[in-house]
């Protein structure tokens, strides 16, 4: 179905191309933020999709780089918008891979400095990761701040509390080319409900990069990090029988790419159809989807037919 | 004057290169003084081209001082300076949007209260510096309507700068026909006391990457600077000798506007950085190769007393 060459086809499919599709893939990864949810409000059908999916025996997996919260605060998420028996263990969220990272694969020896918010710092504490408490008075001085001497690692994802500070401390940490520098991700704007948007992870690692001349190690969507976690979590999670399901081409049609998963754009978030013909126009087949849907409430007709 | 470049300046090749110049232009940071210290010679250094006649101006991509500041500053260090001579990134930036944006309307400001001041003296209104003013979580800041009467953003040099402000900036520069001002982009600030924290370039880059806008930078290497002293005095730019430490700055900001360079190794760059570039076979480097260098400014004692 997908490109052998790397040709993505870019094409809305409805009907019995979704069903075709239903059929060949075994696991389902969705993003979250403008693909089942906006905010506090589920997409309308999306739970339906998902309760569809997990009926009719698929693995349903939610990948998403959005940091902000535990994954345990996810679960009740789901639940009151109405996914009903969504398990943490099919969650991955990018502070909770950022905690397996620095627990697995980094094992990092000392503590970590965090630039983040609560949600990071639960995945740590759970993880038995240990991390530096960040307790400025609001009047410290930038130059002499007091720094930690164990700290190994810096860590840097959204925070709504980001200060001047913050950046002077982590900068100083990664003076020492052994510390590591890790971002939860590279997300530089996020949409609001309304219509407004926020500043993403990725602009206070730009700061911090641009502070120390050194480039962040991404955890998230679209580095195959997350794919790795999901697929030494659970048995035999092929790339060819997975799809990718996402709103922003950048991060989840990318991610789809990096792990060889075919990917879908749905188009009740982020990116417009006319960025993905332009990404495909000019060549960047990385970043073009396979297939896209106006929402995945399309899928719902499809069930209908396979029921 | 010198066909080739990097050349060591010494003997009587100084004598010649200060008959060809009658102004000098002069970094500070690394190159009159490192934070509170004063590179020793370089007051006299200064107060002697001025004796023999030169104008010395001061260019520093420095935006957490009003030019009022530097020359006092200055002035307890033993130079002899007016403040009309010194030209920091908070004034340019406010002549800038004064005389080429021709702003009428507020700035939003991320910078310190240095910066409002230059913006100020040259009648534009900004929203206050320091610390958040908006007290709060997200959602008061959300709920604080944009100022219609903000018609640019602009980054200095801001301790208290915050998710906060970042945030605001990035909503009022949703508007396409909202200006986007940098000072500088210089990645590090040296303090007094040798220290060095995040410069202005990292707080540019945290609103461009929000906001998927590039700010237009005042300071150097960009010829805005060189642009403001020359109107002001009338420089003949055949005749200007451009004195710096940072190749990517300074050197590149003579190079840029066809003024001789002087390196001096007392700051950011070395010999050998210079020579990189020379060496680098590429075109865009060449603009960060000085004509000549010396250790520090000292070096050029012996010619004006001589």
């Amino acid at each position: 179905m997908a490109g052998a060459f790397g040709f993505k086809g870019c094409r809305k499919i409805r009907g019995s191309q979704i069903r075709n599709l239903l059929e060949a893939k075994e696991f389902f990864l969705f993003d979250c933020d403008g693909v089942i949810w906006h905010g506090e409000k589920a997409i309308t059908g999306a739970p339906n999709v998902v309760s569809s999916l997990i009926r009719h025996g698929k693995n349903v997996f939610f990948v998403t780089n959005n940091c902000t919260r535990p994954r345990e605060n996810y679960v009740s998420k789901f639940c009151r918008l109405g996914f009903t028996d969504i398990m943490q263990e099919q969650i991955f969220s990018s502070s909770y891979c950022s905690a397996l990272y620095l627990r697995d694969v980094a094992k990092v020896g000392g503590e970590v400095f965090v630039i983040g918010c609560e949600g990071v710092r639960k995945e740590l504490r759970e993880a038995d990761v240990p991390f530096v408490e960040d307790v400025d008075a609001p009047d410290a001085a930038i130059a002499n701040c007091a720094l930690s001497p164990n700290v190994k690692a810096v860590l840097v994802g959204h925070d709504d509390k980001f200060t001047f500070l913050k950046l002077a401390k982590a900068s100083s940490y990664l003076r020492d080319p052994n510390c590591l520098f890790l971002a939860t991700d590279n997300d530089p704007w996020h949409p609001l409900k309304d219509g407004r948007i926020l500043p993403g992870s990725g602009s206070l690692i730009a700061a911090l990069e641009v502070a120390t001349g050194r480039k962040a190690t991404v955890i998230g969507k679209p580095s195959r990090f997350m794919f790795e976690c999901i697929s030494s979590q659970f048995r035999g999670v092929n790339p060819a029988q997975c799809l990718m399901v996402g709103d922003r081409l950048e991060t989840d049609m990318l991610f789809g790419s990096n792990c060889g998963l075919d990917t879908m754009l749905t188009l009740t978030g982020v990116s417009q159809m006319e960025e993905a013909q332009e990404y495909r126009n000019s060549e960047h087949s990385c970043f073009v989807p396979d297939y896209v849907v106006d929402t995945i409430a399309d899928f719902l007709p499809a069930f209908e037919e396979l029921d | 004057m010198a066909a080739s470049k990097c050349a060591r300046l010494s003997g009587a090749l100084t004598a010649q290169l200060l008959d060809a110049v009658d102004s000098v232009l002069f970094d500070c940071d690394g190159v009159i003084w490192r934070g509170d210290q004063v590179v020793p010679g370089a007051p006299e250094v200064i107060n002697l081209l001025k004796k023999n006649g030169k104008k010395v101006f001061f260019v520093t991509n420095n935006s957490s001082k009003t030019r009022k500041l530097y020359a006092d500053k200055m002035t307890r260090m033993g130079f002899d300076v007016r403040e009309e001579d010194v030209f920091g990134t908070a004034y340019c930036s406010a002549v800038y949007l004064k005389t080429v944006c021709k702003l009428e309307g507020k700035v939003y400001l991320i910078g310190t209260d240095a910066l409002k001041q230059e913006l100020e003296s040259v009648g534009i209104q900004s929203t206050p510096a320091g610390a958040d003013h908006i007290s709060g979580g997200q959602i008061d800041w959300a709920n604080v309507p944009l100022d219609p009467e903000v018609k640019a953003v602009v980054v200095g040099f801001d301790p208290h700068f915050s998710y906060m402000k970042l945030s605001r900036a990035m909503q009022y520069l949703t508007d396409p026909d909202c200006l986007f001002v940098a000072t500088n982009t210089d990645n590090r600030l040296p303090l007094e006391g040798g220290k060095a924290v995040p410069g202005t370039g990292c707080l540019v880059r945290a609103v461009e990457i929000a906001a998927q806008r590039q700010a237009q930078t005042v300071g150097k290497p960009n010829h805005f600077m060189f642009d403001c002293v020359a109107s002001q005095f009338g420089l003949d730019r055949t005749r200007c000798l451009m004195v710096g430490d940072r190749l990517d700055t300074d050197i590149l900001l003579g190079s840029n506007c066809g003024l001789k360079t002087l390196h001096t190794h007392t700051g950011v760059n070395s010999l050998a950085d210079a020579e990189a570039h020379q060496n680098s076979g590429c075109p865009e480097r060449q603009g960060m190769v000085p004509d000549y260098y010396v250790e520090s400014i000292a070096d050029l004692l012996p010619a004006l007393q001589g």
